[in-house]
């Protein structure tokens, strides 16, 4: 059995690590897909290598048999890495107005959280947004959009009961997957020069390295302590923090959960309460802590990103941490396709909020 | 001479900017720029003032030097 100690800790330490890590390499998913579009490919060889990482960490962990969790009468087995059902639509529409919502919010899932803890005021408006559109989608006026989008009868399975990954829908072994993926992804990091070191905070490669491996811990954390290896993910868990914050109850199920002071809450919400508190720490470190805010227009503008975030989100089945890391360190079909909306999303939007006004600008 | 003792021909405020204004309004106001001109940009945004604006910087050939303060970056942008 895990000790409510345990639990409360390991939720924590996870966050705060994730926290530490985001705010020192400065990694943002957001500008790692946007800076693609300048020819600046520092970011995404930060984030492709946390990826090939989280790939490689997660699935060893899976087939080692150490993703232990309690099967419900307190006893440890192993299980497998929760991987994501794959609803095409939702996740092909979710996922690009999620990568829309992140190019105004000026930052993505884990972005707005980490950057509470840098002391940048609009972020916090941001997260209160994408809480908004996560609760509104999931039980208030967007729930018939949503509950249609998700429906079951638009649940693609692989054979009757399998949720597709990259490995099953061609019928390969996974391992071979992985190495062909890897081998790309590593391929153009190392084009990147990573052993070059920053001159303060992490190298991107430190960075990248980090995060992979706060994912790989998550997804054993999350399983161990948490009742299922969901890994690291960031929907979800900002519902269930603000849920038990309002009205005492993440609405998660009872073993990812645990009741104190009669107030009950998942495990996932407790590293969304640590991670601006790791990055807040970081940053005080390196003195870059400073309360301040954007003029009034750029505020709103961020509080609209937050709320277009949650809502796509909650209808992809994820954030950029979910999906775009996570999710696609499982292999599943529907993190891969979602991920790549967030991209295309993201690219119109920078296309509409940043180029373009530049290029009329210019004339 | 250290870019940060020329006098600059304009000081850029983009204090409390969220991501990625700092760098595009930095992007802006060196392009009006001419040949030899100074732009002080003050900056509080972590990730602009370490990362983004001085790689932009590097890529685009420009000068440029970063003071840290207590809690800003004043940084120092050239165009040769």
């Amino acid at each position: 059995m895990v000790s409510t100690a345990m639990f409360l800790l390991s939720g924590l330490l996870i966050g705060l690590a994730m926290g530490w890590s985001l705010q020192r390499g400065r990694f943002c998913i957001n500008s790692a897909y946007r800076e693609v579009l300048f020819q600046d490919y520092t970011m995404i060889r930060a984030y492709l290598l946390a990826v090939a990482v989280a790939i490689i960490g997660a699935n060893l962990f899976e087939d080692m048999g150490w993703l232990m969790s309690n099967d419900g009468t307190g006893a440890m087995v192993a299980g497998p890495l929760y991987r994501q059902a794959f609803v095409p639509w939702a996740n092909i529409i979710g996922g690009y107005i999620f990568g829309m919502g992140i190019v105004l919010a000026g930052g993505c899932g884990s972005g707005i959280l980490y950057r509470v803890g840098e002391g940048n005021l609009a972020y916090v408006l941001a997260v209160c947004g994408f809480f908004f559109g996560i609760v509104i989608t999931k039980f208030g006026f967007l729930k018939p959009v949503y509950n249609w989008m998700i429906a079951e009868e638009r649940v693609v399975w692989v054979g009757e009961d399998t949720v597709p990954t990259l490995y099953n829908v061609i019928g390969v072994n996974k391992w071979i997957v992985i190495a062909i993926i890897c081998a790309v992804l590593l391929y153009f990091v190392f084009q990147g020069k990573p052993f070059t070191k920053a001159k303060k905070g992490y190298s991107w490669s430190l960075a990248g390295l980090l995060i992979g491996i706060v994912a790989v811990l998550a997804f054993w954390a999350s399983a161990y302590y948490g009742g299922r290896a969901r890994g690291l993910s960031f929907t979800g868990p900002v519902r269930e923090f603000f849920l038990a914050v309002f009205f005492g109850d993440s609405k998660a199920p009872a073993t990812e959960s645990m009741s104190l002071l009669g107030i009950t809450f998942s495990w996932s919400s407790l590293y969304v309460l640590a991670v601006p508190f790791g990055a807040y720490i970081s940053g005080k470190l390196l003195q870059e802590v400073k309360l301040k805010v954007p003029p009034a227009d750029e505020l709103l503008k961020v509080l609209l990103g937050g709320f277009v975030m949650g809502v796509g989100a909650q209808i992809g089945g994820g954030c950029n941490i979910g999906h775009s890391l996570t999710g696609v360190a499982t292999l599943a079909v529907s993190s891969w396709v979602a991920n790549i909306f967030i991209i295309l999303g993201n690219w119109t939007m920078v296309y509409f909020l940043l180029i373009k006004p530049m290029q009329d600008m210019d004339v | 001479m250290a870019l940060k003792d020329e006098a600059p021909a304009q000081t850029l405020d983009t204090l409390g900017r969220v991501c990625p204004y700092p760098l595009l309004l930095t992007k802006k106001a060196v392009e009006k720029l001419s040949s030899g001109q100074v732009l002080k940009v003050l900056c509080d945004a972590p990730a602009s003032a370490e990362d983004s604006i001085p790689r932009y910087c590097e890529k685009s050939g420009f000068g440029f030097e970063s003071v840290k303060l207590a809690d800003k970056w004043e940084l120092f942008i050239k165009k040769p």
